[in-house]
């Protein structure tokens, strides 16, 4: 549908316009003020900008032009022969080229110019040459004026041209001109064309949708056509010719019998020999209309003959086709009536059904269809047992199937009525459909949780019985036995394997353990985090320990090693409060960070140290007080902060 | 008759509602539209309920259900289940599942008689399916997807499948399941089924995109109008080349 869209084509503006919108844009989206004691080179530099700018703005609309209007090269045939016909292929061409041409000499202006702009010597000379620039540039654009004029007619018909999409499924009328072509249409679709009882009411295509068997059918009212050789049709008949010769169409060729549409039989019947070449491989039905005012049975001899001759000929096939497709073979000759409306349907049902018969056997021969073979296939099961299952129909469906064909007015007030009547104050109740709960309980608050207890868990109201149920059965299974380990009698093999199972698990013991033992690295690791070890020598411990060992300390009592006195001088000092080292773990608060990741106390002396002379060896260097020295001299050096700048100097000195 | 309908600008209206011979369950919406339509065309003989799961609208696709039972995901908050027993009549069993793949709408797809599940379900979920739900139960996939709920649509009547099911396929599945199947699309040609569309034995509702074609193939081979699911072959055969190809 959107395939061919001509409606997006953007305005063509006038010549006059045209230079307008370029030379305000100039004026308003680049600098305006220069002073001739400006630098040459800025002055210079201000016109060129104006130049560039300008013949930038001409390229881009013209280009757009360019670009939006249609290649006659690249759209469907159809639509390239029906552009032919209204605005002369070669003139439309030629407009397009020209404004290509156009925008070639603006290019090449700006160029010139620019190039003279970097020998301008004052802002007089500078001022001069853009001048020139743009009024060059103007007047090129000035000799398009007929050009664009054209173009933008074409653009403003296009537009309104019906989108015809050339590859759906399409049914064309045609004939002489006020045989009812146009009553048809508006019969069989909402296209709504004028009807007047004159010739050429229809002055061009027109396109209605129809449907048929789930489908949507382009119906496209075309003008009437005389019968005149080729060279000598109007623009009118040419887009009926037009649209003939290039969709693939189902074709409705039109006869008025009573001649009133101011052709006689003959000449019709003459027009349909001359344009046959027009309907090969189409879909082809010829239809009498006019059935109300005259039957052909009551038609004057000569003329019924013709008629006669006409049907004998279509029905003889071979008439428009020369391939002998079975299905294009023979033409009907149908009868109807767009007053009485008698046949109408008729016509169209017949013209949709050979279109789609035809349609579907040129996908079948391109092989299309293969895709889909899958989708066109209804797999009905084989009965695989002799169990029934049946629909399950509730008892009111079948009533209200038939109160539906009855049209008989719903009872039920919808939720979505009660919901427009009460507007915001509207809330959903969704308990009010409860089903099996009466009326007035319906809206009881219930909580969730009641005395610790989640309400869900017990919502069966027998669920201790079940449970005492259940504990019995197992209490039954317990004492039937039913857990006791069985006595396996093992023979002599199964012993032999067991054995072998054993000694492998426990070598597997062995090697994982000395894995553990036999590290690659033998160093101890210090975590980071961890603080120097305290000095945690006492003779309990040791005491202890030994005794773990298996030496007897029974009566150490006056033993050396426990002859030891705290370092304070004072003798009555208070017994320390003894850690509780074995009761349970107590929190450690995080190491300062100069205790942190050292192994012991001395390395942590060592440290100490180390970091000493670095310090010191820093401020002696330096000449510092300390560690904490940061001396600044003077804060604000007056060569930094005093003084003018010039540009670009704020960042530096 | 195919109704269609939309959830708030949505079509796949599956996602939003599960329909059964014996009750239809409705997501909670910003508007009464999408359940007033469905209380229009049903209510008078099932309850339509207003239902959330896990505080989600997407209720088709978390729950299983037919004329027998409903099963729930484990999700399911204790006060939506009591409120989906409330509102269901007594003849039907509601059981919550503790299921690793809790989208059981995607997974599971069951008429009255039969479900067709993901490979990879759970032997506990399949005994309860089986169970609840009064169905057999076969391990299958549709058109080499695992997720056969999203991709089937079924009623005792008829179903339909995945479009690219082949033909072989389709038989299989028809012969399992014991009912006419088609391969076909919804919402204008989107191959997720089951999303597009739910349907029971008399009554459907699909996207608003679904196209007439669309819709012909609907009615035919769910039995929802006169016409036999036969009439996809013959009577329909040149409309539906003509739009899909």
């Amino acid at each position: 549908m959107s395939l061919y869209n001509f409606k997006k084509i953007a305005v063509v503006p006038t010549a006059k316009d045209f230079i307008d919108i370029i030379l305000s844009k100039t004026q308003r989206k680049t600098p305006t003020v220069v002073h001739k004691h400006y630098k040459i080179t800025r002055i210079r530099a201000f016109y060129i900008r104006k130049v560039k700018f300008t013949q930038q703005n001409f390229h881009d609309r013209l280009s757009r032009i360019i670009q939006e209007f249609p290649k006659l090269d690249d759209v469907h045939p159809f639509y390239a022969d029906l552009m032919n016909v209204l605005y002369d292929k070669d003139h439309y061409k030629l407009g397009l080229g020209q404004l290509n041409t156009a925008r070639h000499l603006i290019d090449n202006v700006a160029k010139d110019y620019v190039r003279l702009l970097k020998f301008g010597d004052s802002l007089y000379r500078c001022k001069q040459l853009k001048r020139a620039a743009l009024g060059r540039m103007a007047t090129i654009m000035k000799r398009q004026s007929a050009n664009l004029t054209y173009l933008e007619q074409v653009r403003q018909h296009l537009s309104r041209l019906p989108s015809i999409d050339p590859y759906t499924r399409t049914i064309i009328i045609c004939g002489f001109p006020n045989v009812g072509k146009s009553s048809f249409i508006n019969k069989i679709t909402r296209a709504d064309v004028e009807v007047q009882p004159y010739a050429f009411t229809t002055k061009s295509l027109y396109v209605g949708h129809t449907d048929y068997k789930y489908l949507r059918w382009q119906v496209i009212d075309t003008p009437g056509i005389l019968d005149h050789p080729l060279e000598e049709r109007n623009v009118i008949e040419m887009q009926a010719v037009t649209a003939l010769a290039h969709l693939r169409a189902a074709i409705l060729y039109f006869i008025d019998p009573s001649e009133q549409c101011g052709h006689s039989i003959e000449e019709q019947i003459s027009l349909f020999e001359s344009i046959k070449p027009l309907f090969s491989n189409k879909p082809l039905i010829v239809v009498l209309n006019k059935m109300d005012v005259i039957k052909p049975e009551e038609l004057a001899p000569n003329k019924r003959a013709l008629i006669e001759e006409l049907e004998a000929t279509c029905a003889k096939g071979n008439l428009v086709n020369a391939d002998t497709n079975s299905e294009l073979r023979t033409v009907p000759v149908m009868r109807m009536s767009t007053v009485t409306e008698v046949g109408v349907q008729e016509v169209k049902i017949e013209a949709c059904e050979r279109l789609l018969g035809h349609r579907v056997t040129e996908k079948m021969r391109t092989k299309k269809v293969d895709g889909i073979l899958n989708r066109l296939h209804v797999a009905v099961p084989s009965p695989r047992d002799n169990k029934a299952r049946p629909p399950v129909l509730p008892p009111g469906v079948q009533e209200k199937r038939e109160k539906k064909a009855e049209r008989e007015s719903r009872k039920r007030k919808l939720e979505r009525e009660i919901e427009l009547e009460q507007g915001d104050d509207y809330v959903l109740d969704l308990q009010k459909n409860y089903s099996e709960i009466a009326e007035e309980e319906r809206h009881d608050p219930i909580p969730e949780f009641w005395e610790g207890h989640n309400i869900a868990d017990y919502i069966d109201p027998d669920i201790f019985d079940k449970l005492a149920e259940l504990e019995k059965e197992e209490e039954l299974r317990v004492a039937g036995g039913m857990y006791a380990v069985p006595k396996i009698e093992l023979d002599e093999t199964m012993k032999e394997i067991r054995e072998l199972a054993r000694q492998i698990r426990n070598k597997k013991a062995i090697l994982k353990d000395e894995s553990r033992l036999v590290k690659q690295s033998t160093k101890p690791v210090m975590p980071r985090t961890s603080r120097a070890r305290d000095r945690d020598r006492s003779t309990t411990k040791l005491r202890d320990q030994m005794e773990k060992l298996g030496v007897d300390m029974s009566d150490t009592k006056q033993a050396n090693f426990t002859k030891t006195r705290s370092r304070s001088r004072s003798q009555s000092a208070p017994v320390a409060k003894r850690a509780r080292v074995d009761s349970r773990a107590r929190s450690v608060s995080r190491p300062a960070r100069d205790e942190q990741g050292v192994k012991d106390v001395a390395m942590q002396k060592r440290a100490k140290n180390l970091a000493h002379v670095a310090i010191a060896r820093k401020t002696k260097k330096m000449g510092l007080k300390g560690e904490a020295d940061r001396f600044i001299g003077t804060k604000k050096p007056k060569h930094l902060f005093a003084g003018k700048r010039g540009v670009g100097k704020t960042d530096r000195r | 008759m195919a109704v269609r309908v939309q959830f708030e600008n949505n079509n796949e209206v599956g996602v939003f509602s599960k329909l059964t011979n014996s009750y239809c369950l409705v997501a909670i919406g910003g508007s009464e539209n999408f359940y007033s339509v469905f209380e229009a065309e049903l209510a008078d003989t099932i309850p339509v309920v207003h239902v959330s799961v896990a505080g989600c609208r997407i209720i088709g696709r978390m729950t299983v259900a037919n004329k027998n039972g409903l099963l729930v995901p484990s999700s399911t908050t204790d006060t939506e289940l009591q409120h989906i027993r409330n509102s269901l009549p007594d003849t039907v069993k509601v059981q919550r599942v503790e299921e690793r793949l809790s989208a059981l709408g995607n997974v599971i797809a069951c008429n009255d008689y039969v479900a067709l599940v993901h490979p990879d379900l759970d032997k506990d979920t399949e005994e309860i399916l089986a169970d609840t739900l009064n169905v057999e139960v076969f391990r299958q996939t549709v058109a080499g997807n695992v997720l056969v709920g999203s991709y089937t649509a079924l009623t005792n009547r008829g179903g339909m499948v995945h479009p690219k099911t082949t033909i072989q396929d389709q038989d299989e599945l028809s012969s399992l399941l014991q009912v006419p199947l088609v391969a076909g699309t919804v919402n204008r040609g989107s191959d997720v089924v089951a999303a597009g569309l739910v349907v029971n034995d008399w009554s459907a509702f699909c996207g608003m995109d679904t196209t007439s074609t669309e819709i012909s193939v609907i009615e035919s081979v769910f039995k929802l109008n006169d016409a036999k699911p036969t009439a996809i072959t013959s009577t329909m055969r040149a409309s539906l080349i003509d739009s899909m190809s």
